[in-house]
Formats: C-alpha cells, sequence, structure tokens
C-alpha cells in the first residue's frame, strides 16, 4: 500500500546495494528504469506523511462528536446481572452504530471477569461478541457449553439459535439444519420457521423455502412482532437470491421498523447497486460513511454514476484500509477484497482476500463476492473450488455471476 | 401464550448479530506514533473521543469536545498519555520534552497530536517503546507505531499482549531482508513464469541464427561481438520497457484490468514468434521487446502487489523484485543462449527444422493462452 511508504529511497542508496554490482548487461537502462521508480515514489511519499498538527482552531470550533452513549468504563459493574446487561447494551450499540469501538469495550468488561463468575447468559453474551470478532470457534465452543449444561430454557433458545446462524453463516448447512430443528422443537414459530427456510435455501430449495415461509408469515399472529419482522428479512434474503423483485419490498419493510439494521440496509443497497438503481443505492447509503460495506457499495455507486464526489470517498476509504493493514487485523476483509475489485481494479489482490474471507465466512455476499474476483482474475481453480462447493450443496442463487 | 420478556429484545437483536457480517465497520481505536532515531522526535496521536474515555474533555456534557474544552484539559491529556508510554534505551527510561501539541486529522476524525524530544542517558536513541494507553478500557485498541532511521522505516504494533516494541533491529535488517525476499521473488516469478520466458526465448531466436564467423571461432558456442550487441539491445530494451510500466502499477499511476494483461502477454508472444519467420514489424527486435516489455511489466506488477499488500516499503520491494527479474533473465540468457548457438553450429537442421518446430510449439501454447486468458465482456 502506498500509504505504507513513509520515506523516499534516494538514488544514492539504490546504488549501494551490493546485489545490483552484477553483471552490467543491461546496466544504464536498468538504472534508468529503477531512477524512474524512485522519482514517482518520492511523489507518492508526499500524501502518506502524518497530517500536520495544527493549533489555529478557535475555542467555539466542535473538533469531535461524542457517541450517544459513552461508556462509563470508570466503575466496574458489581454484580453478574448489571454486568451482563451493560455487554449487552455495548455489543447492541456496535451493532446498530456499525462501531467496532463498543465491541472493544464490552471485551474488556468480560476479560475483567473471573472465569469462575461467569453465568450461562454471560458466556452466550461472550459467544455472541466472538462470534462478531470473527473468532467462530470461540464461539462455538462457549455456545456448545451452555447447550450442555444450562438448566435455563431462554439460554438454551439463545444459544441454539447463535449456533444455527454460526452454522449458516460459515457454510456448515447439515448441522445448521439440526440446530434449527431443534430450535423448532423448543421454541416454534416464525424465529425457527426462518432458521429452516434459509438452510432450505441454500440447499437447492430456494423456491419451495420462499412459498412455505410466506405461508407460516400469514398464517401466524401479528403480535409475535420479532418473528414477523425476523420472517419478514428473511423473505427478502430468499427472493434475493430467486431474483424477484420483492426482495425490496421485504427488506424495505424491516429498514421501516429498524432503520439501523445495517445487514438489511447492506443487502438492499447491493440488490440495487447489482440491478443498476443507483440513485436507490445512493439514498440508502447516505449518512454512512462510516460503515465500510456501506461505504465501498456507495462509492461504487458514486463512480458508476461518475459523480465527483467517488474519487473524494474512495480516498478516504483507501486511508481507512492502510490503517487497517498497518494494524494487521483485516476484519472487514469482505469490505476490502470489494474494494479492491471494483474500486483499484486489482482482482488478483481481490481475488486473495476474498477466498481468504470465504474460508470462514460463506453467505451468499461472500460466495458471490469470491466467484466475482475469480472471474476477473482468471483463476480457473479457484472458480472450480467455489463450482464444486456450490454444486455440493445445490446452491443456486441468482446473484452468482456464471453459475455453471 | 408465552411471552418471555428479554426473549424478543435479545433475539431482535440476534437477528443482527448472527447474520450481520457486514455491520462491523467504523474503525477500530488505533492511536498513531511517529518516532525518528536519528533526531529523537517522537510524535504520538490519540483520537479525542478515545481520550475522553480517560479525562472528563466534555466538560459541558453536551456530547461535543471542543476547542476551549481540548485547552482547558491539555494538561491532564499530556499527563495521561506520557503515563502510559515509556520509551528507553539500554532499561533506562528517556525522558520527554513537550515541544508542539495541537490536533491531527486521520480517517475516523480528529485526534489530539502531540510532539517531544526524546532525551536518553548518554544522547543514545531510544531501543524500546512500552505502550500501555487505553488497554484497560478497549482491547482491541492497538498503538501503531513507524519507526524511522535514515531513510529506512517499518512498522509496529503494541497491543494488549504485546505493550513493549523493540525499536531496534525493525529497521536496517528489516530492510535488507525484504530486499532479498523480493529479489527471489522476482527471480522465481521470472523463472517459472512460462510466457515471460517463451516471450525471451523468441527475442532472442533471431540473434543466434546470425552469427556468420562459426568456422574460424574455436569457441563457437560463444557468443559473438555481434550478437552480444543485439542481445544487449533485447534485453536492454526489455528491461527498461517493463521497469517503466512495473514503476507505473506498482505505484498505482496506471492501472490495467490483468485479465486483458495477460491476454496480450499471450498474444506478444505470437506475433513475436510470426515475426522471426515473417519480420512484418522489421528485422530490429528491440523495439519489439521495448513495446511489448511495456505489457510485460504490467503482469510483473501484478504479481508484485499480491506479495507487497502490508508490506512496509514499497521502494525497496520494487527495487528487490526488478532487480530479482533482471538476474532471473540473465541468468536465463546466460545457460540458454550458448545452447543455442552451439545447435545453431552443430547442425543445419538447427536453422531449418528445429527453429521452425519451436516457433511453431510457441505459436500454438500461446494461442492457447489468448484463448483461456480472454474475458468474458
Amino acid at each position: 500500500m502506498t500509504c505504507s511508504v513513509k520515506k523516499t529511497l534516494r538514488r544514492s542508496d539504490i546504488r549501494r546495494r551490493p546485489a545490483i554490482s552484477f553483471p552490467a548487461l543491461p546496466g544504464r537502462a536498468f538504472w534508468l528504469g529503477l531512477t524512474l521508480a524512485g522519482s514517482l515514489l518520492s511523489a507518492s511519499v508526499v500524501t502518506s506523511a502524518p497530517s500536520p498538527i495544527q493549533n489555529d482552531f478557535s475555542d467555539h470550533a466542535v473538533l469531535a462528536t461524542l457517541p450517544d452513549m459513552s461508556p462509563d468504563l470508570s466503575s466496574t459493574p458489581d454484580n453478574v446481572e448489571a454486568l451482563a446487561d451493560e455487554v449487552q447494551q455495548l455489543i447492541g450499540q456496535a451493532r446498530s452504530t456499525g462501531d467496532p469501538r463498543f465491541l472493544g469495550y464490552a471485551e474488556r468488561l468480560l476479560q475483567d471477569w473471573p472465569e469462575a463468575g461467569f453465568t450461562d447468559r454471560l458466556r452466550v453474551l461472550r459467544a455472541t461478541l466472538a462470534q462478531s470478532l470473527h473468532r467462530f470457534d470461540a464461539a462455538r465452543q462457549d455456545l456448545e457449553r451452555v447447550l450442555q449444561t444450562t438448566q435455563q430454557r431462554q439460554q438454551r433458545i439463545q444459544s441454539r439459535l447463535t449456533l444455527a446462524n454460526l452454522e449458516l453463516v460459515q457454510g456448515n448447512y447439515g448441522k445448521a439444519r439440526q440446530h434449527c430443528q431443534e430450535l423448532a422443537g423448543i421454541y416454534p414459530g416464525l424465529i425457527a420457521a426462518s432458521c429452516l427456510a434459509q438452510t432450505d435455501a441454500r440447499t437447492g430449495q430456494a423456491d419451495a423455502a420462499y412459498a412455505h415461509l410466506q405461508a407460516q408469515q400469514a398464517s401466524a399472529s401479528n403480535a409475535d412482532l420479532t418473528g414477523q419482522l425476523w420472517a419478514e428479512g428473511t423473505l427478502g434474503d430468499l427472493a434475493a437470491q430467486l431474483d424477484l423483485d420483492s426482495a425490496a419490498v421485504h427488506w424495505g419493510i424491516v429498514l421501516q421498523q429498524s432503520p439501523d439494521d445495517l445487514y438489511t440496509r447492506t443487502q438492499l443497497a447491493d440488490w440495487h447497486l447489482q440491478a443498476g438503481n443507483l440513485q436507490a443505492t445512493l439514498a440508502l447509503t447516505e449518512g454512512y460513511k462510516q460503515v465500510d460495506a456501506l461505504a465501498v457499495i456507495r462509492a461504487i455507486a458514486l463512480r458508476e454514476a461518475g459523480a465527483p464526489a467517488a474519487e473524494a470517498l474512495a480516498d478516504s476509504l483507501r486511508e481507512r484500509f492502510a490503517e487497517a493493514q498497518w494494524r494487521g487485523t483485516l476484519l472487514h476483509q469482505r469490505d476490502f477484497a470489494r474494494f479492491q475489485l471494483d474500486i483499484e481494479n486489482r482482482p488478483t489482490l481481490a481475488l486473495k482476500h476474498a477466498l481468504a474471507n470465504w474460508e470462514t465466512q460463506r453467505e451468499p455476499m461472500d460466495t458471490r463476492l469470491a466467484l466475482r474476483a475469480a472471474h476477473s482474475a482468471g483463476d480457473q481453480p479457484a472458480l472450480e473450488r467455489l463450482h464444486q462447493w456450490l454444486a455440493q450443496y445445490d446452491q443456486i442463487d441468482q446473484r452468482y455471476p456464471e453459475a455453471p | 401464550m408465552f411471552r418471555p420478556i428479554p426473549l424478543p429484545l435479545l433475539t431482535v437483536f440476534l437477528w443482527l448479530l448472527a447474520l450481520a457480517n457486514p455491520v462491523l465497520a467504523h474503525k477500530a481505536s488505533d492511536s498513531f506514533m511517529y518516532l525518528d532515531t536519528d533526531s529523537r522526535q517522537f510524535r504520538i496521536d490519540v483520537a479525542l473521543r478515545d481520550l475522553a474515555l480517560l479525562v472528563p474533555l466534555d466538560t459541558n456534557r453536551d456530547g461535543e469536545v471542543t476547542g476551549g474544552e481540548l485547552r482547558q484539559h491539555r494538561g491532564a491529556i499530556l499527563a495521561a498519555i506520557e503515563a502510559a508510554i515509556t520509551l528507553s534505551a539500554d532499561n533506562t527510561a528517556c525522558q520527554l520534552r513537550g515541544e508542539e501539541s495541537g490536533i491531527s486529522q486521520h480517517s475516523d476524525g480528529a485526534y489530539a497530536a502531540t510532539r517531544y524530544q526524546v532525551l536518553c542517558d548518554g544522547g543514545q536513541a531510544p531501543d524500546s517503546l512500552n505502550y500501555q494507553l487505553l488497554f484497560a478500557q478497549d482491547s482491541l485498541h492497538r498503538g501503531l507505531i513507524q519507526i524511522s532511521a535514515g531513510n529506512e522505516s517499518s512498522l509496529a504494533v503494541a497491543g494488549p499482549d504485546s505493550q513493549t516494541v523493540d525499536l531496534r533491529p525493525a529497521g536496517r535488517a528489516g530492510l535488507w531482508h525484504s530486499f532479498t525476499t523480493f529479489l527471489w521473488e522476482g527471480v522465481v516469478h521470472l523463472l517459472i513464469g512460462l510466457d515471460h520466458i517463451l516471450f525471451l526465448l523468441v527475442l532472442v531466436l533471431p540473434a543466434s541464427l546470425s552469427r556468420n564467423d562459426s568456422i574460424t571461432s574455436p569457441q563457437r558456442w560463444l557468443p559473438s561481438r555481434a550478437q552480444i550487441i543485439e542481445l544487449t539491445g533485447v534485453v536492454t530494451a526489455f528491461t527498461v520497457a517493463h521497469s517503466i510500466t512495473l514503476a507505473l502499477a506498482a505505484l498505482k499511476i496506471v492501472s490495467l484490468p490483468i485479465a486483458w494483461v495477460e491476454t496480450v502477454i499471450a498474444a506478444s508472444i505470437v506475433v513475436a514468434a510470426v515475426n522471426v519467420v515473417w519480420p512484418v514489424l522489421g528485422r530490429k527486435t528491440w523495439p519489439l521487446a521495448f513495446g511489448f516489455g511495456l505489457i510485460h511489466g504490467f503482469g510483473f506488477a501484478s504479481v508484485l502487489s499480491d506479495l507487497t499488500s502490508g508490506t512496509a516499503n514499497l521502494a525497496v520491494a520494487l527495487a528487490g523484485f526488478n532487480v530479482g527479474v533482471e538476474l532471473g533473465q540473465l541468468a536465463l540468457l546466460a545457460i540458454c543462449f550458448p545452447l543455442l548457438n552451439l545447435l545453431a553450429q552443430a547442425t543445419p537442421l538447427y536453422q531449418r527444422a528445429l527453429v521452425p518446430v519451436v516457433l511453431l510449439g510457441v505459436v500454438g501454447v500461446s494461442l492457447m493462452w489468448v484463448w483461456e486468458r480472454t474475458p468474458a465482456v
């Protein structure tokens, strides 16, 4: 990444390198090329120097806006229920704002609590947190332990549902189906029905799953708001998979009820982008530049619309991803890969990250990106591997390009 | 009807959680540090939002930090930062003398930025950094540090499990290491990249046909003066051309779709091979080498870009890779060309049968590549 180049390599330094004094055959010409490279580098370095320290701000200037829910981290909760409430609130905050700092605060609170004092609820929350940080094995371990030992029905339901989703995300459809069935046993309703519908849809029965879930939703009680909304979102996912226009309607209802649902917002914005409805994409992503997934989709839409703001957003994403790379942990590997593919036009690099992401997450969006990157990079073995996996589960999604 | 109150709350939120991988966004908390071990300058930038966890910056509790509030708390901010950071030399802590403080901008907003002069015993450069800021509040916080010495720089990260950063060896050894690593990658890429090898082979074939002093020369496998001049021209032109585009692409000044680049590379081999028999593009090979060298440079760049993601010093990587490609090229010629020469003198079949067969094979293989690589539009 250019931004990590902080210093110029001077011509005199290059000349000192011993390996270069080897044969003189292409001599001068080579130096010409290298010198050119050196001088070009010095130009790009300027932009990556740390931004200057400013002191000319007025006393009234607003320098930073603090989040609505500023955590009070000065005092640790003194009982386990208060701790669980606080952790749950922090995770919820991270979800609705897309801000990972809240996950860091939550994890710190959990780490400070002695393991011996962990309750089932705390373990479920820790697993939820681990899943958000893509530590899937740690999440699985906590949840399976809760399932084995807990006496609380609510924690069993919670663990079962979280595990089902985890397996679904990772593409382990056999295990996902088992957990969905168990869930239907202890907590029948639209949530378990949605769980099964997702699993069926990804294993070759999207049509039937969509029709069945629609019927179940219609006959279920309207009083079950959570279940209704959950089913609505799932119907959106299935409709998109089947390339039905109703996808936008289902997701639109969910967003109307909970505008903070960034998952649904991302799905819908991407749906419109793929359909070429750039105005709809821009409207959905407006004001969400801080959220990587939405910002990348917006940057692509702006560029396709030929908007002048496209480059500014791409620049700020470039800086953000560069900082994440310096940090060493690329949490949003999918967004980074998509940025490389659609904005930077570097399909080989995009494919590398799309596949690394696909190793742990196999949602349609992940699979689609991996397929597109493999296609652009002309990587036949990667394409074959993806096609093989899709064939193994009979997974058909109208959003996938060039599926066999 | 069963309706446990906390469950629906929790499930709505789980709906987001379990499926919502894109939700994780914004940016995790990072501090940025810049140390120049030559001038002993140290700068640290901490997000105002993060500092608000340590110092009550928002005096009037309106959710905003103003310039006035920042100035009011400057002493407490510096104290919090200085308490969490220790630069040391030979296990003795160095002093930090504040020189400038203000704000700076990073990708997620305003940071408090402070520049220090580092004063260690005996005027030494600091060799170690201990960083503990914000770890007690945020387990995902990291201290990112850029260490500069002379013209070299390296990056390091301090985290809750690795609070001490060694400032010494990363510099020189690290740079030399990445230079040699990329040099080796360059050699390997040239030697395993069959398309570049075939292109070179086709380019140098005419030179092996041009020897006319074979009868008088006792060492007929050695290239003649005329051959050396011709080879030098070809290799130099190829090198200059692909160095230019490799640099342009590596520095992201120019970017071409790789699938098309690969296709054109394959096509370039076909054209070069045909040109040996029917010199439609002229008998001189160096202009051909230059023209197609430009496109081969983009091919090298795509490999390089995969290797350099996360590399601190692109200049070193670029230089190493380029030198590696050249070395691979020269090694190949040093072995193959005398062999071709030997064959050319040993039997008249070389010119009449072997060269045409080889060219035909090369054209066949390259055409197949063109077919395979052409991206579907």
